[in-house]
């Protein structure tokens, strides 16, 4: 009856076979903790703030995944988040839990940073330190070294721009620095939900770091940073941006609008704003000048890019709503 | 006629498709262990009328009594007990496209006998046999003839040995010497196990050959019953006008 | 009386439409209800397996790996923009897993398998097969709609993630070996954001897709009326009503599961 053929039933299954092959294969490549009974142990930290932490949040020490978020939920007004780290990954009791972001989505995990402590944490124990604001401090330092670099670099130009400018940019850098100063005040006063706001400006900061140490170096090519009419668009919108949250700010929306009410650290942002503006304005102005010095494109492109940044950021902030993967991969693909 | 055990009885049926009244006041007992042939012009609703007898219509109004029961109100499970006692011929033999003949043929007896393949197998084979198709076992339905799909729905009919058989239509699309055969082998099957056939034909002719009794179904009543005989004899002009069609003399 | 006739245009479609979702049904809780009852006839399950799984698996293979192929081309471009190529391989493989692998060999399967069900169940109930099986005291749905439903039901998620599969080696292939995205990189980021759960997902979702349009099929055909026309026209309504009630099955799947 079957002339020799497979039966039905043999076909069935091998089809049948080579669907739980791949499924056992795919299962063995994603499956991570927890899910297919691979092992792993528990422990659990308390955060102020677990904005962004979602269970399956990855957890790392020094930038290696060893496990993930499991669940989050409010405990005391507190977050209590549950991970799961691997097997033969060991955690000294005295080590620091820190919310990072990473990846061009922004996506936040966990960064387990390792004590010195002997004993390590079993099952089901807490990691008691956690570091609210990462990198707090290193930010602002961050900033000001930039700052003053910027200025620095200003000055090797000295020759170039005028006095009126340089007066000028030495002026804005001032104003930048005391606005530092009492945001810093302000924000240690309202901690909370500032850290996405200092990742975004850490990222812009350091591109801005990176333009001014190439200029330092010499390497710099402002002629065409100045002459690209799309940078000084994109700049423009940045700032835009950058006035679009200040008036948010001011208008009381969006998170840090309603961290911030206070009238004066809003004037103050906005002399900022201007103060910068200035700067770009200087800078345009003196096209042609700079011009003739430096031809390297690496760093025309390095600007490009950290003014993207610096306004994507911008964008993150006005927009509180999460993005998620989908989302956002959707969204550039059709 | 009173004397003979009544196998299917059936009281004032009707059956109307939309406004199209197809029976009318079917009345007619049909006897236990004969041949009851029904006639009537095409279109006159003898399909329909058949497939009232074995639960796959349901009247608008009547009763058919099969064993002392109303199969018009029985429900599903109870009417299959009953149909099991069936078999039956489709006017267009509905055999199974997705089966062989053999298979077709033995599927009766596969889904409620317990025989071994082996017994299943001869019995088929015996069966196509006695239709003429022997060898034939292994074609698909599509690979046959009209004529010859028809006697594979008649081996089908009669592989269980059914206490009742309904036959729509035998002999139509076969060649007189063919049909003869088969009229023969219904004939034959019939005397030697006594079960009730009811045959609907349009052949008058080989019809009588067989008929204990016939049936005329006009206008969706039955106008005459009785012998062949009888309804030869009939003085009523639809029966004579119908009969006279056939062109053969002395009908 | 205008009013009334006015009433009548509105209810009787959607009248129609209710009686043919509660017929659909009441065929698919029969069809498991039977499946139930002894003798459940293992070759029927087999063979209609045969027909829909082994069958379809051409297919299903080619769509998978060309939609694989073309979302890492698509999605190379909308990444490249930004620098995340590294991406693509997320991109394909959640697109594929959760919702083009189940929905994709849903509608090939329908295309292919779904209209042939229709198609076979219509022509037997033209020829009257279906009446021959009732008069052999035998219940049409237990030999013809339940080994379909259940055949389906296992088949589609074992089709499904095999197009998941061959959807990812097709993104792979495009996106490593033809576009030079970095390996390390595709299929770290690939493992990193695809969950067991969105697996799992799309092959629940399959197996649902796989009794809509079982049932479809086996509803449309069962109802047929009309002989050859009818039986075309069954095939195509049970075509269009399958493709759609996957789709927007697919969208009460997706809000319920993620
Ligand atoms: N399912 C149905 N729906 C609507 N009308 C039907 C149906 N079945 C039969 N009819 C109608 O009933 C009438 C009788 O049909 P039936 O098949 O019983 O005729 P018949 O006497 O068997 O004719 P023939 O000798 O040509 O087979 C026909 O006019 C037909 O149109
Ligand atoms: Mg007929």
């Amino acid at each position: 009856m079957n002339k020799g053929r497979l039966s039905p039933e043999l076909k069935v299954g091998i089809v049948v076979l080579i669907g739980f092959i791949i499924l056992f294969y795919m299962s063995v490549r994603i499956g991570k903790y927890g899910a297919l009974g691979e092992k792993g142990y528990e422990l659990k930290v308390y955060l102020e703030n677990a904005n962004g932490i979602d269970s399956k949040s990855p957890v790392l020490i020094a930038g290696v995944e060893v496990g993930r978020v499991i669940s989050v939920r409010l405990e005391n007004f507190k977050a209590l988040v549950r991970i799961i780290v691997k097997e033969g990954v060991q955690v000294p009791a005295d080590s620091t839990v820190a919310i990072k972001t990473q990846g061009v989505l922004g996506d936040k995990f966990l960064e387990i940073i390792p004590g010195k402590d002997k004993k390590m944490l079993s099952s089901g124990e807490i990691i008691k330190t956690v570091k609210t604001s990462p990198d707090f401090d290193e930010i602002f330092t961050q900033v000001s070294t930039a700052a003053k670099k910027f200025g620095d670099t200003i000055g090797e130009f000295q020759g170039l721009i005028g006095d009126k400018e340089k007066a000028n940019i030495k002026n804005s850098i001032e104003n930048i620095q005391a606005i530092t100063g009492e945001f810093k005040e302000i924000i240690k006063e309202n901690k909370q939900g500032i850290n996405s706001v200092i990742a975004n400006a850490d990222d812009a900061l350091k591109g801005l770091k990176k333009i001014v140490g190439d200029v330092e170096a010499g390497k710099g090519s402002l002629g065409m940073l100045i002459k690209d009419e799309k940078l000084y668009t994109d700049v423009k919108e940045t700032m835009g941006a950058l006035k679009n949250i200040s008036k948010d700010i001011e208008e009381g929306k969006g998170s840090l609008g309603k961290l911030v009410k206070d009238d004066s650290l809003y004037n103050e942002a906005r002399d900022t704003v201007k103060n910068l503006k200035d700067i770009t304005d200087g800078i345009i102005k003196g096209e042609g000048t700079l011009g003739k010095l430096a031809k390297d494109e690496s760093l025309y492109v390095e600007t490009e890019r950290a003014m993207k940044k610096l306004q994507k950021g911008a964008e993150g902030l006005t927009e509180s709503t999460p993005i998620t993967i989908l989302g956002t991969i959707f969204s550039f693909i059709f | 006629m009173d004397d003979k055990k009544t196998a299917i009885k059936i009281v004032d049926l009707h059956k109307s498709f939309d406004s199209q009244k197809v029976l009318d006041g079917i009345n007619l007992e049909i006897p236990h262990g004969e041949i009851t042939v029904i006639i009537g012009k095409s279109g006159g609703g003898k399909s329909v009328l058949m497939k009232h007898l074995i639960g796959l219509l349901k009247p608008d109004r009547g009763e058919i009594w099969i064993d002392g029961q109303d199969i018009t109100k029985l429900k599903e499970k109870e009417l299959n007990e009953v149909r099991k006692k069936f078999g039956m011929l489709f006017q267009e033999a509905a055999l199974f496209d997705s089966m062989n003949v053999l298979d077709n043929v033995a599927f009766p007896l596969r889904e409620h006998t317990k025989l071994s393949e082996k017994e299943i197998v001869q019995l088929t084979e015996e069966k196509l046999r006695s239709v003429g198709l022997a060898g034939f076992g292994y074609k698909m339905p599509s690979e046959l003839s009209g004529g010859m799909r028809k006697r594979v729905g008649l081996a089908r009919a009669l592989i269980m040995d059914p206490e009742i058989v309904l036959f729509d239509e035998p002999t139509s699309a076969l060649d007189p010497i063919i049909s003869l055969t088969i009229l023969d082998l219904i004939k034959e099957t019939q005397e030697r196990f006594k079960k009730t056939y009811v045959v609907i034909s349009h052949d008058i002719l080989g019809m009588f050959r067989i008929a204990h009794r016939v049936a005329m179904l006009y206008n969706g009543k039955i106008i005459e019953y009785g012998t062949p005989r009888d309804v030869k004899k009939s003085e009523k002009e639809e029966v004579k006008e119908f009969l006279k069609a056939t062109g053969i003399p002395g009908f | 009386m205008i009013n009334l006739f006015g009433l009548e245009r509105i209810f009787n479609p959607i009248n129609g439409i209710l009686r043919e979702l509660g017929g659909m049904g009441l065929m698919f809780l029969n069809s498991i209800l039977l499946a139930f009852r002894k003798p459940l006839k293992f070759n029927y399950i087999f063979k209609q397996m045969e027909f829909i799984g082994v069958k379809s698996l051409g297919v299903v293979v080619i769509t998978g790996t060309f939609t694989g192929m073309v979302l890492a081309l698509q999605s190379y471009y909308g990444f490249r923009k930004f620098g995340a190529e590294g991406l693509v391989g997320t991109t394909v493989a959640l697109s594929m897993t959760r919702e083009l692998g189940p929905v994709l060999t849903s509608l090939m399967v329908t295309g292919r398998a779904g209209s042939a069900m229709a198609a076979e169940l219509g022509t037997m109930r033209v020829t009257e097969q279906i009446d021959a099986l009732i008069v052999m005291a035998l219940n049409p749905i237990k030999y013809l709609v339940t080994p379909r439903v259940i055949a389906s039901f296992f088949m589609l998620p074992v089709l499904t993630i095999i197009s998941d599969f061959v959807g990812i080696v097709g993104g792979w292939l495009v996106g490593v070996k033809l576009l030079g995205i970095n390996e390390g990189a595709f299929i770290n980021k690939m493992v990193k954001y695809v969950d067991l759960e969105d697996i799992y997902n799309g092959l629940v979702k399959a197996a649902c897709f796989g009794i809509i349009l079982s049932v479809v099929a086996c509803y449309k055909g069962f109802h047929t009326t009309g002989g050859a026309e009818g039986v075309g026209r069954s095939t195509t309504e049970s075509v269009v009503i399958s493709s759609v009630s996957i789709l927007v099955a697919d969208y009460i799947l997706t809000s319920l599961m993620f």
